[in-house]
């Protein structure tokens, strides 16, 4: 995207052109991440900013421009998490609640192709094939950095099941990616 | 155990670990494999790519304007200082300006010129903190004997670094028309009209800290006076980036909400250490 190169010029014109393209997918994800809006908006903030002081850095070889910036969002968000859980324990609990709702719910998984990359159209193929708990536990884990143990807590379901969601998970995504690679 | 030879189990480790519930030693451990053996790292680096795509497949949500009008605060702020800074760090513009033509031409001599203007407000700005504090701190000796009394009361001021917070509040045309500085230890807020700016008969001007996080906060709203003394505790101006003069209906904003008139003046507010 020849946007970032212009961000990495110092085009602040850019930077508002970027942000009009992407703040919504980024959002999207900050809420997904830290699941409180204005947490998100304080993410989406930071990110950015990182992005700004960061752009001569991106190398387009190595990774498609959205994927790039959502490591930053992702990264930042879970700054966010770590210090917001440090900072009162209630927080896991307010978290729950949202999880719980993610994973009642069956709405496929979203898409918008217009500016996904080849990668994350192959993922998004794979994923759907999941069944949707399999699929939100598998997503969660990433999305959230969250181990097995803190997954079983945070969701209420037994540390057994877990484990055998995400490898369930992980084996379908495997033989499908493997068929795109 | 040599990974390669079993690429399966290779592929079942390298996904969990981009994944992250591969935790704890077994972690480690691949972690160490994968330092030796590139095709252990080639595996790990796929599926880190592959599940960084996850970040793409997100709903899409609109964040509040508010968002991106603080970016651009934080911007703008970052931009200022550091003309600052670097106005600082250049060398005396008197003595450049004496050599042959700089190799930049016209814009290296725009750039010099800017970055003197900016060396000029940031030894205003050193005057009046420095006045500032003298005044407090001779009263009425300061007629006497100044010229010396200055020189042994800097040292006493760096000698006990107190925190300072200054700002130059611009118009759109990057005149200077408000000088702010926080006095932290009488906790006042002190502004210096010195443009030539006027508000007419029924309207006010007022001050506002535009913070990272939130909405504007009102600081105060300026008299006619030429200096003016706002009562600030330093949670007030505390990593504000940025302070703002709004031109408001006589008397300010009624209610505790933002401005509701255009912005006139605003600049970065800048913590100095003295």
């Amino acid at each position: 995207m020849a946007l970032l190169d212009r961000v990495a010029a110092r085009d602040e014109a850019a930077l508002k052109a970027l942000y009009d393209l992407t703040s919504g997918k980024l959002y999207g994800l900050a809420v997904r991440v830290v699941a409180h809006r204005d947490w998100a908006e304080d993410v989406l903030q930071e990110s950015y900013l990182t992005i700004w002081r960061v752009a001569a850095d991106y190398r387009a070889a190595l990774s498609p421009p959205m994927a790039w910036m959502g490591l930053i969002v992702r990264s930042r968000a879970l700054d966010c998490l770590r210090r917001r859980t440090a900072d009162r324990s209630t927080v896991t609990q307010e978290l729950d609640d949202t999880l719980a709702e993610t994973l009642e719910g069956d709405a496929a998984n979203p898409m918008d192709t217009t500016q996904a990359s080849q990668q994350a159209w192959a993922l998004h193929q794979c994923l759907s094939r999941l069944e949707n708990r399999q699929r939100e536990v598998v997503s969660l884990a990433y999305l959230r950095d969250l181990s097995h143990s803190e997954l079983a807590e945070q969701l209420r379901l037994p540390l057994g099941t877990i484990k055998t969601w995400i490898r369930r998970g992980l084996d379908q995504l495997r033989t499908c990616m493997a068929r795109f690679a | 155990m040599n990974l390669t030879q079993h690429p399966q189990l290779l592929d079942q480790l390298a996904a969990s670990y981009a994944l992250g519930t591969l935790r704890g030693r077994a972690r480690n451990r691949f972690e160490a494999m994968a330092r030796e053996q590139a095709p252990v790292r080639a595996a790990a680096l796929i599926w880190q790519a592959r599940l960084g795509s996850m970040a793409e497949l997100q709903h899409t949500a609109q964040p509040a304007p508010a968002v991106w009008m603080r970016i651009d605060n934080l911007l703008h702020a970052e931009k200022e200082s550091k003309a600052m800074q670097a106005a600082r760090a250049a060398p005396a513009p008197s003595a450049s300006g004496l050599s042959a033509p700089s190799p930049g031409g016209w814009l290296g001599s725009l750039l010099l010129w800017r970055g003197a203007t900016a060396l000029g407000v940031a030894a205003t700005v050193a005057a009046l903190v420095v006045g500032v504090n003298m005044r407090e701190q001779l009263g009425q000796q300061i007629t006497e004997r100044m010229g010396s009394q200055i020189a042994t009361l800097r040292a006493q001021l760096q000698a006990t670094p107190q925190i300072e917070y200054v700002a130059v509040l611009s118009d759109d045309k990057s005149a200077a028309s408000i000088l702010v500085t926080f006095d932290a230890k009488n906790r006042k807020l002190v502004l210096q009209r010195v443009g030539g700016y006027t508000e007419a008969g029924d309207k006010s001007l007022q001050l506002w800290a535009l913070p990272p996080a939130g909405g504007p906060r009102s600081l105060g709203v300026l008299g006619s006076d030429k200096v003016l003394n706002f009562a600030a505790a330093e949670g007030d101006v505390r990593e504000v980036p940025t302070l703002a003069i709004s031109l408001e209906p006589k008397g300010g904003v009624p209610s505790a909400g933002g401005p509701t008139g255009p912005v006139l003046f605003k600049g970065a507010l800048i913590q100095k250490l003295l």
